[in-house]
């Protein structure tokens, strides 16, 4: 068949303006200047002009038989998908072509070509490897390059086998690594001795299944040895909260909302793709987590997602990023065009993107959440009956991430990220949004038993985990392939994104398949469940696969793993004092501009935040909607009151000090978010994201550490766990200087805590900008101004900003303590007596007054000595009974909190010298009191009563002036407009995206 | 059928369908969600409803263009039901890319399917823009914004293609609302603090020469904006100015049935 080609320009490129600043940026100064050309590849008996309507628009666009491209200006870098793949766009393009009445074409590519003005050929050639394509399913088309069909061709090797009888541990341990199974030796040395017991060799489709399926990414190796799986699960057991319908079982957990309905949620980590080749790896994290709440019984529909990213300073100098890992700079401006690639197409609202740095991320945490609804009566699956059908819909098969599972289990070295990009993914949101609308209709159709998704280890853990309790026997022939290159092997493994499987009784095929047929989604039948307890697969007339079940899930040994107390290396803070108005305006731009604390919506503002019509409250707000909430409130129900509200908590400074009170504040501060908004902590249940680094004696001591700290403290509070990912490959190796070892990169323990709850009403939810002026500004919770060694400034933001972290972390006190504070916001909330709140976190109260009052045009007086007297005023009258000081005394004896009450009585600290209360107001300003909250109420109101026992203090007063003021005792120490401060805030994320 | 039912067309990559089904209801309308295939399958018809929204999204995947594949299924496909329905002077409403899918059908503003006048091009910062805009309702000639002209409506935009751009042939646009036959009419610019129309940054997310976030056609039947007034309907929503388009359909078929 002729094939004809049709080259098209834009005449006003703005992807090509923006392509070009983008690569100037990136190490190609040179650059003069870029165009893009695109080429339509058409196959058939065709009449082209019939066509052009479908293909070019000739207000904007240009096209021509031969490339318009001047060769004169510049190397020109043509890339297309290999031969044996797919275009995404061809059903489209085929799709347009019939409805035009061209029914001759066959096939449909595409192509496009990139013109570098400035650089030479290498150059050209090497930026276009770099940022351009996946090697992994695309390529450089060569000048002049013969074209005899379009159809994807390739043909793959046969099913092969893999004897390990006679291999020493040394050549088992090779081959592991040689074939990236990753498998540690006692894995190996357990399918040696499999093999000997059945009497044949493996397959090496068998083998791949086993290495994946024990994988830590999906066996979940290391938390199991070290008995840690099972332990939240069972604290939330222990806990039994009456709104927990799913939790720790399915691919999300779930809670009672409201009408019958239930709301889901699920964290998803795609730390190692997403290092290697961001853009793919975090589209991808979002379709795979999207896909867990589509898999959440027998289907929720997403109505919300995050993007959490964390990784080195996007501001390192090429020469200070390790070799072998990626500038950070270009993981963070990469995975937020992967974001908006992926969720905007999905039609689901971000809640809360979250950006963090921290020198530990060269091995990057990119975390998505995602949160669902879902009817009460379809929120539990059914198990699969021997008979049923398995079902795959959705997307091709292609070559795309395989080795997923085992890589991403492993560390991170120099290496890695030319050895394993073909465990990267390709994302498709377009294929992903088809079955997101089918789903539901499936569901509410009665045509689903159960369904999951194809995430890591793609078919053959899908399937292997729906038919785990009967057996499973599919055919590997039936699979819809993008690359006809694939092997049995390969076909099983393959991470090809937006893909499903549903598990179909016989009788409710044809409608189900009528249903996809509507929306347009691919569907394939795989094979059966039966009740043979085997894994079985075929594949061009011959078993691929023929596994007892009970090996596959029960046979993986684990390793015991030592446990050591690490040593720390923390010094106590020594940040000399801030005497000036210049040091205290120093300060406070430091920790306004500090990347954490910074105006992050350059970021945000390209993702789509209203979507779905059900956004109460998003990510920002305020008077010109750039100050960030800390919070997302959505109204499911369209038309009703009642909502779902979310919160994030992460911060890679605490669990460099202390990993466990790390991991214990992190619940704290996620919780106060919602609290003091007016959500009833009893309404509210956990998400836990742990990432750690390769799994050595001193990261499980943390670990075990981190996690029995949590299980507890959940259980104390009463409030549960649902659901959680743990990754622990958090280490990357860079290569050292000649001769040298590699030098060891570990992230920090990191927690990352989602409070998933509920509100009867989002209209009596309180928000964070000031409202009046006049209004007093108190600060309710454990917190300690004046003591002299200030732990809340420990891992604090302040003191990052003068590179120092400090060497023990701020305590809110116990369980009781803390929800005596809780319960004092709620009551407060009840009555309505503060009309605007924030947790403090992060920047600690001067970056809430700062938000406030930017997010309201008005500014915030405060008083130092105000906060003392309060202190101890408060102190003198309800004492030592107070429930924060009782609780952390016991907890923690030394604990500044009680130290600070006995100093209440001793004389001298009535007559405060200087340097002390410079301590306690920089501390005061600056701390971190995790679990305390920053509240604005009516001048009249006394809020003693309501507050009792409760630890509180009136900081200052809200004033029609937009700026901050800082006074001791009525003497002025600082004050600053907050349009200058907002120069600072708003500065730091758009340089580092410029 | 009894009560007046609007059709919300929908196709695959379509995202914003439930929601523009929940404001229409909120202004006390009926509506039906429609696909695009089953239209194209004849098991149903255009003609059974009295108005129509094409509501935002991505469909398609927005693959050669935004809407370009809903368009030209649109016009070669449904063409007569097409034609019939916009002979039979009913309502139209396109909403972000039910907006590029008008335009790219030719149906904006030249009522002339097959024949692209206008283009809705990337914005002028290359990226998607999710931001809460302030509209100056520049005409009530439209039946979707009688009664509204002069009023500043809230609501947001999210959107990576808004940018219009007419062809020759079109008079360009001008902020006089009252127009020649052939020109595009200006039903809504993006406006400032005070309400001006307003080509700065993020006021005006895209970049829009004058302005422009929504436009009717000659018989003010037809409306197509970017911005999305369904995400600003329901009182859980910071605004409930979107609504007030809705309510003016709904009163509109009220009257005419």
């Amino acid at each position: 068949m002729p094939i004809h080609t049709i080259y098209t320009l834009a005449k006003d490129d703005a992807e090509a303006r923006s392509w070009l600043a983008f690569f100037r940026r990136h190490g190609y100064p040179a650059l003069a200047g870029l165009a893009i050309e695109r080429v339509f590849w058409l196959e058939g008996d065709i009449s082209v002009e019939r066509l052009l309507p479908l293909l070019v628009n000739p207000l904007y666009q240009t096209a021509a038989k031969r490339s318009q491209l001047d060769p004169a200006q510049g190397p020109i870098v043509e890339i297309a998908y290999r031969p044996a793949v797919t275009d995404p766009e061809t059903p489209s393009i085929l799709a347009g072509a019939r409805a035009l009445g061209e029914d001759g074409l066959e096939l449909a590519r595409l192509s496009k070509r990139y013109q570098f003005a400035g650089l030479d050929e290498t150059e050209a050639r090497r930026l276009a490897a770099r940022f351009l394509y996946n090697k992994v399913v695309e390529r450089v088309r060569e000048p002049g390059e013969l074209v005899a069909t379009l159809r994807p061709t390739g043909s793959p090797d046969p099913v092969g086998t893999v004897s390990l009888l006679g291999l020493s541990d040394d050549e088992l341990d090779g081959l592991s690594r040689e074939r990236s199974w990753y498998a540690p030796l006692s894995q190996m040395k357990a399918i040696q001795a499999h093999e000997r017991a059945q009497g044949r060799p493996h397959t090496d489709a068998e083998i791949e299944i086993l290495a994946q399926s024990w994988s830590d990414h999906c066996f979940h190796t290391t938390w199991k040895s070290l008995g840690l799986l099972k332990r939240l699960a069972a604290a939330t057991a222990r806990i039994n909260h009456p709104l927990v319908v799913s939790s720790f079982k399915d691919n999300a957990g779930g809670i009672e909302f409201y009408e019958d309905w239930v709301v889901t949620i699920k964290g998803e980590t795609h730390n190692f793709p997403s290092s290697i080749a961001p853009f793919g790896g975090v589209a991808t994290k979002h379709g795979g987590v999207i896909r867990d709440t589509l898999g959440f019984g027998k289907g929720a529909y997403p109505i919300g997602g995050t993007t959490i990213m964390a990784t080195l300073d996007p501001r390192l100098s090429d020469d200070e990023v390790p070799p072998g890992a990626l500038h950070p700079q270009l993981i963070v401006s990469e995975s937020i065009r992967a974001t908006a690639y992926y969720c905007n197409p999905m039609g689901i609202p971000m809640m809360h993107p979250v950006y963090r740095a921290h020198p530990g991320y060269a091995k990057c945490l990119a975390l998505g959440h995602s949160i669902g609804l879902i009817p009460r009566k379809h929120a539990l699956k059914d198990a699969p009956r021997p008979g049923d059908l398995a079902l795959l819909i959705g997307g091709e098969t292609g070559r795309d991430g395989i080795h997923g599972a085992t890589a991403s289990s492993t560390g991170m070295t120099g290496e890695t990220l030319e050895k394993e990009s073909a465990a990267v993914q390709i994302g498709h949101p377009i294929t992903e949004r088809r079955f997101t609308s089918a789903i539901p209709v499936l569901r509410d159709a009665g045509c689903l038993r159960a369904l999951t998704d194809l995430g890591a280890g793609g078919i053959s853990c899908a399937v292997g985990e729906m038919g785990a309790e009967t057996g499973v026997a599919i055919s590997l022939d039936a699979v819809p392939l993008k690359d006809q290159s694939l092997t049995a092997w390969e076909i099983l493994l393959s991470e090809s994104q937006e893909r499903m499987l549903l598990v179909v009784s016989p009788e409710k095929l044809a409608e189900a398949r009528s249903i996809l047929d509507r929306y347009e989604v691919g569907a394939t039948v795989l094979g059966k469940f039966t009740a043979s307890r085997r894994f079985e697969a075929t594949w061009k007339g011959r078993k691929a696969v023929d596994l007892e079940l009970e090996f596959l899930w029960h046979g993986c040994p684990l390793d015991a793993i030592d446990t050591a107390e690490p040593q720390r290396r923390l010094r106590p803070l020594e940040i000399p004092e801030p005497q000036t108005p210049e040091d205290w305006s120093r300060s406070f731009h430091g920790v306004l501009s500090h990347y954490h604390c910074a105006d992050q919506s350059a970021a945000g503002s390209r993702f789509d935040t209203t979507v779905q019509g059900r956004t109460a409250i998003g990510p920002y707000s305020g008077k010109n909607h750039r100050m960030p909430t800390n919070l997302y409130v959505s109204a499911p129900l369209y038309g009703k009151s009642c909502g779902v509200v979310t919160t994030v908590a992460v911060n890679p400074f605490y669990g460099e000090i202390d990993p466990a009170q790390m991991a214990r504040l992190m619940i704290v501060e996620a919780l106060t978010k919602a609290v003091v908004a007016g959500v009833d902590y009893r309404d509210c249940v956990l998400c836990d994201n742990f990432y750690t680094p390769r799994v050595r004696p001193e990261i499980a001591w943390d670990l075990k550490r981190m996690v029995e700290t949590v299980a507890d403290f959940s259980e104390a509070i009463g409030v549960p766990f649902i659901s959680g990912k743990d990754s622990s490959s958090g280490t990357f190796e860079a290569p050292g200087p000649a001769g040298q070892p590699p030098r060891r990169i570990d992230v920090p323990p990191t927690l990352a805590v989602a409070v998933l709850g509920r509100v009867p009403d989002t209209r009596k939810i309180v928000t964070k900008e000031f409202k009046r002026a006049g209004n007093k500004l108190l600060v309710v919770g454990a917190m300690d101004p004046a003591t002299p060694e200030a732990p809340a400034l420990a891992g604090s933001v302040y003191a990052d900003v003068h590179g120092q972290r400090g060497d023990r972390l701020f305590d809110p006190g116990d369980a009781v303590s803390i929800r005596s504070v809780w319960d004092a916001l709620l009551s407060l909330h009840r009555g309505a007596i503060y009309v605007s709140g924030s947790a403090i976190a992060e920047g600690g109260i001067a970056l809430r007054l700062f938000e406030a009052a930017y997010g309201s045009g008005l500014g915030a007086h405060v008083d130092a000595a105000r906060a003392d007297v309060a202190w101890a005023s408060h102190s003198l009258r309800s004492g030592q009974a107070s429930p924060a000081v009782a609780g952390a005394s016991r907890s923690y004896p030394s604990s500044s909190i009680s130290r600070r009450v006995r100093g209440q009585a001793c004389p001298e600290r009535s007559e405060r010298d200087a340097r002390t209360t410079a301590a306690g107001t920089a501390a005061l300003l600056f701390g971190e009191f995790i679990g305390a909250a920053l509240i604005e109420v009516a001048p009249e109101v006394d809020v003693e009563e309501s507050l009792g026992g409760v630890r509180h203090c009136v900081l200052g007063e809200v004033t029609p002036e937009p700026q901050l003021a800082l006074a001791d005792s009525g003497d002025m120490l600082w004050r600053e407009a907050v349009s200058s401060l907002t120069e600072s805030w708003s500065r730091t994320f758009r340089e580092v995206l410029e | 059928m009894s009560a007046a039912t609007t059709a919300i067309l929908y196709a695959p990559g379509t995202n914003c369908h439930e929601e523009t089904g929940a404001a229409l209801a909120a202004a006390g309308g009926k509506s039906d969600l429609v696909l695009l295939h089953d239209l194209m399958q004849g098991s149903t018809d255009l003609a059974r409803y009295q108005a129509a929204v094409i509501p935002g999204g991505f469909s398609y995947g927005d693959h050669l263009g935004a809407g370009r594949i809903f368009a030209t299924l649109l016009v070669a496909r449904l063409r007569d039901q097409l034609v019939e329905f916009l002979a039979a002077g009913k309502p139209l409403l396109g909403i972000c890319n039910g907006f590029q899918v008008l335009a790219d059908a030719g149906i904006l503003p030249g009522r002339a399917p097959g024949h692209r006048s206008m283009a809705l091009l990337e914005n002028q910062s290359a990226r998607f823009e999710d931001r809460q805009v302030r509209l100056s309702v520049a005409s009530g000639k439209s039946l979707w914004t009688k009664g509204l002209e002069g009023q500043i409506l809230r609501m947001p935009t999210a959107h990576g293609e808004g940018r219009p751009l007419f062809c020759p042939g079109v008079q360009s646009v001008s902020s006089d609302p009252s127009m020649p036959a052939e020109g595009a009419r200006v039903v809504l610019r993006y406006a400032d603090e005070e309400g001006r129309p307003t080509m700065r940054h993020p006021d005006n997310p895209n970049g829009a020469p004058d302005a422009v976030a929504g436009i009717m056609d000659e018989s003010g039947l037809v409306l197509g904006l970017m911005p999305h007034p369904e995400r600003a309907s329901l009182s859980a929503h910071y605004s409930q100015d979107g609504l007030k388009l809705f309510r003016n359909l709904t009163c509109w078929l009220a009257c005419e049935a």
